[in-house]
């Protein structure tokens, strides 16, 4: 403490300009690091439990399985009605002749879907649960 | 001063390290996913581990590429410009048959399929298009008018049922021809293609070197290799009890195996509320119910996709008897009741949830 007094009381010596520096690099360097700490963070968050909607292989949308909401799904000349509640997605309703897709039990699991397959939609369940299966049979 | 230098310096350090660390992320292989509703009649998912996404999509590509070539060749729905195909075969010109020169991989899967007959001793037929074709009529007939809904009279099914002899089905392999020699017989491949088709396929990616890849058609499962971590991969077999909370009867670890499920699950429709489903029994000439699905494991999937089908059509213990005559296949049932039978050595693809 008693060197820093002399320092700060001389007029500026070559010591207390580098030690200046040295804080600027200092305080920069912890600054960047927030910053793309920060961005990381924002870039990688880890997202809730979702279901993505794809119709004719395209991203039709995406929804948290937390909300409860209905969605209608339009695919050309059909449609599917998407319920989501208690943390499941079912299919309400289809324009489809099979009822494949709303004879389907509501999924809420990693890696379960429905398909459509009258009306190509893809209805997928993403989760962070580190057992989802790669591939079900 | 000498203190705060050497915080300053511990904080530059720590600074640095966690900027060297960042790049780390980068070089391992990532999960990617190519989906399809194009093949087979059903969704077709591609999982690889990759390098980048252009490495994954030339692969994927060329995998979906060669999906399409076979579910062309074995289709028996539509016909193709410039190409023989099992419709074709089907067809008749003037009341019968024609003999149709077709490409090698139908001659092949064909006597395969022959060779399958006579392992599961009928259950799996492929000449029997003419009855399974009056179940498909009236399953599509019921989805348009579901309130209408009607089972087929047992008497045109009998009629078809005098159709099914697999041995009108002449194969010639020199010249490469197939002729029905019944003019009211056809063949339905849906026990057999899509599996036969995915083998194939993942022979073609092993015989590159390609490793670390899963094709899925229609819950025809095939992994080609092990992940890059060395894991085996984790497959779920899908709960046949729909109202139930649990998605998964099991979990296996496989690494270059295949898992076929047939399920009453998949396709079937409602006539006075009871479901009938699209696994015909060749005896019977009805829906085989004796289990909710029946998964085989075995390193062929062509032979996955036969047997799942033909378990289906036989009691627990005739099918066990199969399963243990057969090298490298094991099964699993799911009865009626939800409970669970194994062969013996299925346990050892089992894993914990």
């Amino acid at each position: 403490m008693r060197m820093n007094k002399k320092a700060s009381t001389a007029p500026l010596t070559a010591g207390s300009t580098k030690k200046l520096r040295n804080d600027i690099i200092l305080i920069s360097a912890l600054l960047l690091t927030v910053l793309i700490a920060a961005l990381a963070l924002f870039l990688l968050r880890v997202k809730g439990d979702t279901v993505t909607v794809s119709v004719d292989g395209k991203l039709f949308g995406e929804y948290s399985l937390g909300d409860a909401r209905v969605v209608e799904i339009q695919s050309g000349d059909g449609y599917n009605i998407l319920v989501i509640e208690d943390g499941k997605a079912y299919i309400r309703q289809a324009s489809c002749p099979d009822g494949i897709c709303s004879s389907h039990r509501p999924i809420g699991h990693g890696g379960e879907s429905i398909i459509c397959l009258p009306n190509k939609v893809v209805i997928e369940v993403h989760t962070q649960d580190q057992r989802t299966p790669d591939v079900i049979s | 001063m000498n203190k705060q230098r050497s915080i300053s310096t511990i904080l530059l350090v720590f600074i640095l390290f966690s900027y060297l660390s960042l790049p780390s992320c980068g070089t391992k292989k990532t999960k990617y996913i190519a989906q399809s509703l194009d093949y087979f009649d059903t969704a077709t998912t591609i999982t690889g581990y990759e390098k980048d996404k252009a490495a994954f999509d030339r692969t994927s590509g060329k995998i979906l590429d060669l999906l399409c070539e076979y579910h062309r060749l074995f289709d028996i729905y539509h016909r193709y410009d410039g190409m023989e195909n099992l419709y074709t075969v089907n067809g008749l010109k003037n009341g019968v048959h024609r003999v149709v020169k077709v490409d090698s991989r139908i001659i092949d899967m064909l006597l395969y399929a022959k060779e399958m007959h006579r392992v599961t001793e009928g259950k799996l037929n492929i000449a029997m298009g003419s009855v399974l074709s009056i179940w498909h009529d009236y399953r599509t007939a019921a989805s348009e008018h579901p309130s209408d809904a009607k089972l087929p009279p047992k008497e045109l099914l009998d009629e078809a049922a005098e159709h099914t002899d697999i041995d009108s089905l002449v194969i010639d392999r020199e010249n490469s021809t197939v002729w029905i020699s019944d003019p009211q017989t056809t063949l339905d491949v849906g026990a057999v293609a899509k599996g036969y088709a995915v083998e194939m396929v993942a022979r073609e990616l092993e015989a590159k070197g390609i490793s670390g890849y899963v094709i899925n058609v229609g819950g025809n499962v095939r992994t080609v290799g092990v992940k890059p971590d060395g894991n085996g991969w984790l497959v779920g077999i899908e709960n046949p009890k729909l109202e139930s909370d649990e998605p998964y009867v099991e979990y296996l670890q496989l690494a270059g195996e295949s898992v076929v499920t047939s399920g009453l699950y998949q396709r079937y429709y409602t006539v006075d509320g009871k479901n009938y489903h699209h696994i015909i029994d060749p005896q019977t000439l009805l829906p085989a119910e004796g289990y909710l699905s029946v998964s085989v494991v075995c390193n062929n999937s062509a032979d996955g996709d036969c047997l799942s089908t033909a378990l289906f059509c036989m009691s627990f213990d005739q099918g066990l008897a199969l399963v243990d005559s057969l090298d490298g296949v094991d099964a699993l049932w799911i009865m009626s009741d939800g409970s669970k039978r194994y062969s013996s050595g299925f346990e050892k693809y089992t894993t914990a949830p």
